[in-house]
């Protein structure tokens, strides 16, 4: 039987491919949740609603408002993508047109 | 006038029969249109499969939402009350019940631009969806002033 004596080479794990730092902190925790205009929806309920989900005081969520309104749409808010898409389903459950995306 | 108060942290929505049997009427006609203008609303995302995820996960529980509003004003209004107490909580219902059914009758109006209110004809005015677009928007203006004191 023979027998090898010299030692069996190990393969050398490939390096993993970290991503870098700046790209997965922007997928993870940049995405922007954008408020569309629409006709119908209210200025005052707008407000009401930005104060209501985002915690902004009426002088913030009136700006972002008009921001809206004089635009067509606002990032109202910079959040990881779970928590974003929260925000989304209830601005949509508000009625209000909103988006979620990377910057 | 239907009207909207604020007293001792409560919030109260005055409204004779009159205006409830109006309103429960506007509830009836506009309820089975309320999801046709999220067709055209903006997707969530721009990438289809996280869009799929979205309507299959999460899009069943707005529509289910957006029902319970509806029918939460509706069991109110039908109580034969003239007073109506709300909880925030209500009062959010309503203004979301409220701002639902707007957006439906602007859609059957076909209003696409802001100014709406400047350009209708008189044609248009006298439709009864124009008359929904302003006296929903006169009580979100009173609940969002009643929330917001």
């Amino acid at each position: 039987m023979a027998t090898s004596t010299t030692p069996t080479p190990t393969k050398a794990p490939a390096p993993s491919k970290a991503p870098d730092r700046q790209e997965r902190d922007q997928r993870e925790f940049g995405w922007n949740v954008m408020v569309w205009n629409d006709p119908i929806t209210l200025m005052s309920y707008v407000v009401l609603v930005l104060r209501r989900l985002f915690g902004y005081d009426h002088a913030t969520a009136t700006k972002l408002m008009l921001q809206v309104h004089n635009e067509g749409r606002a990032v109202v808010a910079t959040q990881p993508r779970e928590q974003a898409e929260v925000s989304v389903a209830q601005l949509h459950s508000f009625g209000l047109q909103a988006t979620l995306g990377r910057p | 006038m239907a009207s909207v108060l604020r007293r001792r942290g409560r919030i109260q929505v005055k409204v004779d029969s009159r205006e409830r049997q109006a309103l429960i009427g506007i509830l009836d006609s506009l309820s089975p249109r309320l999801a046709a203008p999220l067709a055209k609303a903006p997707r969530a995302y721009d990438e289809a499969d996280l869009q799929a995820e979205y309507d299959r996960w999460v899009r069943p529980d707005i529509d289910k939402g957006r029902e319970a509003d509806v029918n939460m004003v509706r069991d109110a209004l039908s109580g034969g009350e003239d007073t109506l107490p709300l909880t925030e909580a209500q009062a959010l219902a309503w203004l979301r019940a409220f701002n639902h059914l707007r957006v439906a009758a602007g859609e059957i109006l076909g209003i696409e631009g802001d100014g709406w209110e400047d350009t209708a004809t008189d044609a248009t005015k006298q439709r009864p969806e124009y008359g929904v677009l302003i006296a929903l928007g006169y009580l979100q203006e009173e609940l969002v002033a009643a929330m917001g004191s």
